[in-house]
């Protein structure tokens, strides 16, 4: 019964997560697919095909932008949040409540607004239309996130262990290196990995700011599919969606286990 | 050599003072306890020492040298806090090397090093064990090892032994006793159990309400406390004032020969350890006995605590008889060679 049961609701989980790839997987796969068939009429390459030689250099180039921008948006926001987490988690200090409530506001405030507001002061400090200007904007986002991990990360970490790391004959610098960054690593790719992902599928920010000239991924993906080339639209999100993926896969490994145990 | 002196040591949290005119000097090779109740600030004292937090003034000198301002990696104290703190992401062999490997120690000689520690505490073969993969007081064990591979002039022990369950406790008392014999390392030892600090210590430093109060041989501190809270502290229950006249103590416990140093004319207070007072049954018929009635018992296994009312004092009793009810009539005899009459008012 009870194995049933959660055969069931397991069932139902993997058809919520599973169904939407399943029709991306059938009609990058479509050759023709009309209404009312149910299945496509005629199965083919031609997608694929396209995007990898026809339109490669151009989806390759997207996704070289992609992950730049998503991986320099995860280094800067990581760089920031631990020292600011570590302020958060482990001191308190006047105006701790008003830090938080900041942090939480562009998480609140539709992100079209945030970037149509920033839009205007890149444009003056010259930053519209160029990587800087796209990372800047997504880590409006990113960084919130990042420091409100690392934050729970610090409010858990027990700073005797440093203590104990100088007694033992650690400088500062060996302190930070040799015990705080293995401490709280797990938290630290945590973090890497929610603005990775987040700076990943931005697609109204950086249409906005990169102002169509900086071409990530999801730029490249809504152009496509507003061309109407449905299979060549699904194949692209198929690309798109599997860094997802792997980052999925790589944070269950780095979360399921017990490297987060001795921090307290 | 391992010589700690601390002068006039003051240490200030925020605007409470926590310690003030502490002076203490540890000789080279000594055990000595830093014995205190919780919340004494016994552990801000040895986090001063290590470095881990600055005195407010005063000075810390090790080996004659003042480390005011020697950063905590530089000085020659190492500290072994309460909780082993091992450091996770490194197995035994590791933990253990942190220190040397901080210091700059090459692999070979570091190794051999490890090797001579992990069986002086008693840890050969767990080398490779994770972490967590220890029991309680494996963990503690791999804690003190990480400090003594380093061979500091002055070893810091903040209570290491009060997480561990009472046999537990007793093994790792005994094997920090047997380190300290074998290498000589001077150790100051913080703890708030008064039996522990007196079975461990050559010396052992007593600190009530910030202050020190006494610093002496364990049996200096239990049969001559330097004041009633002192007394108090070491289990003295058993305190009355008396006048002092022509070398007797006149008290309403009786009439004591005290010796004649001690100043005539004077009220006293005097002390009697409850394990000291004989009791018995009144059917007896002790000649010198006080007599008395007790007022309640309380069973504590080898012995009985009796409460005896005489007169208008209480006295309390251990004996290690438990033959006694409330109610019931009894003589109780102070022997006058083991009462200390505390110098002073």
């Amino acid at each position: 019964m009870k194995t049933s049961s959660r055969r069931f609701f397991g069932s139902i989980v993997a058809a919520a997560v599973g169904l939407p790839f399943l029709s991306l997987m059938l009609w990058s796969f479509a050759e023709r697919w009309f209404y009312p068939a149910l299945w496509p009429q005629a199965w083919g390459l031609r997608a694929w095909r396209y995007i990898t030689s026809t339109a490669g250099l151009q989806v390759m180039t997207a996704i070289g932008h992609s992950v730049v921008v998503a991986a320099v948006t995860a280094a800067v926001a990581v760089v920031i949040a631990v020292p600011a987490g570590r302020a958060l988690g482990l001191y308190d200090f006047k105006g701790k409540d008003l830090v938080s409530v900041l942090l939480t506001l562009p998480i609140i405030v539709p992100p079209l607004c945030v970037a149509m507001g920033l839009h205007l002061w890149f444009i003056r400090l010259g930053l519209a239309e160029t990587y800087a200007g796209v990372i800047g904007v997504h880590l409006t986002f990113c960084l919130p996130y990042a420091i409100f991990v690392l934050w729970g990360v610090f409010a858990n970490y027990n700073p005797d262990f440093e203590d104990q790391a100088r007694s033992l004959g650690a400088s500062r610098t060996a302190v930070m290196a040799r015990v705080m960054l293995p401490m709280i690593l797990p938290g630290i790719s945590v973090a890497a990995l929610f603005a990775f992902l987040l700076s990943w599928s931005q697609y109204l920010s950086t249409l906005i700011i990169g102002g169509g000239r900086v071409t990530t991924l999801p730029v490249l993906l809504f152009a496509l599919m507003g061309s109407g080339d449905r299979p060549v639209a699904a194949a692209v999100s198929l690309v798109f969606v599997a860094p997802a993926f792997i980052a999925l896969l790589f944070s269950a490994r780095h979360l399921g286990n017990r490297s987060l145990a001795g921090v307290r | 050599m391992g010589e700690l002196d601390l002068k006039n040591l003051r240490i200030d949290y925020g605007a409470r003072i926590i310690i003030q005119n502490f002076n203490l000097a540890v000789r080279n090779g000594e055990m000595m306890s830093l014995l205190g109740p919780s919340g004494a600030g016994k552990t801000t004292i040895l986090k001063a020492i290590a470095g881990l937090l600055t005195p407010t003034g005063g000075d810390i000198l090790i080996d004659g040298q003042s480390v005011r301002d020697v950063p905590p990696e530089k000085r020659d104290a190492v500290m072994v806090f309460q909780k082993p703190l091992l450091f996770p992401f490194m197995n035994v062999a590791q933990n253990i090397g942190f220190g040397l490997r901080m210091r700059g120690q090459p692999g070979r000689e570091a190794q051999r090093h490890i090797g001579a520690i992990l069986a002086l505490t008693q840890l050969a073969g767990l080398e490779h064990r994770k972490v967590h993969e220890l029991s309680g007081g494996q963990q503690q064990r791999v804690a003190l090892a990480r400090a003594l591979v380093l061979k500091p002039s002055v070893l810091l022990l903040d209570e290491p032994l009060s997480n561990l369950d009472a046999n537990l406790r007793q093994r790792m008392r005994e094997l920090i006793q047997t380190i300290q014999s074998e290498t000589r390392m001077t150790m100051l030892f913080v703890t708030h159990d008064q039996s522990e600090a007196l079975m461990i210590s050559h010396r052992v430093a007593l600190l009530l309400g910030g202050r020190l109060r006494q610093v002496g041989e364990p049996r200096e501190l239990f049969y001559q406390p330097a004041d009633p809270e002192v007394a108090r502290f070491f289990g003295g229950r058993n305190f009355f004032k008396g006048r002092v006249r022509d070398g007797q103590l006149h008290s309403d416990l009786g009439v004591f020969p005290v010796g004649p140093q001690n100043g005539n004319g004077h009220v006293r207070t005097a002390t009697i350890r409850p394990e000291d007072i004989r009791i018995a049954p009144q059917a007896a018929g002790l000649s010198r006995g006080l007599r008395g009635r007790v007022v309640k018992t309380r069973f504590e296994g080898s012995s009985t605590r009796v409460v005896v009312a005489c007169g208008a004092n209480e006295v309390i009793v251990l004996t290690s008889e438990d033959a006694y009810r409330p109610g019931q009539e009894v003589a109780i005899t102070v022997p006058p060679e083991k009462i200390r009459l505390f110098p002073g008012d």
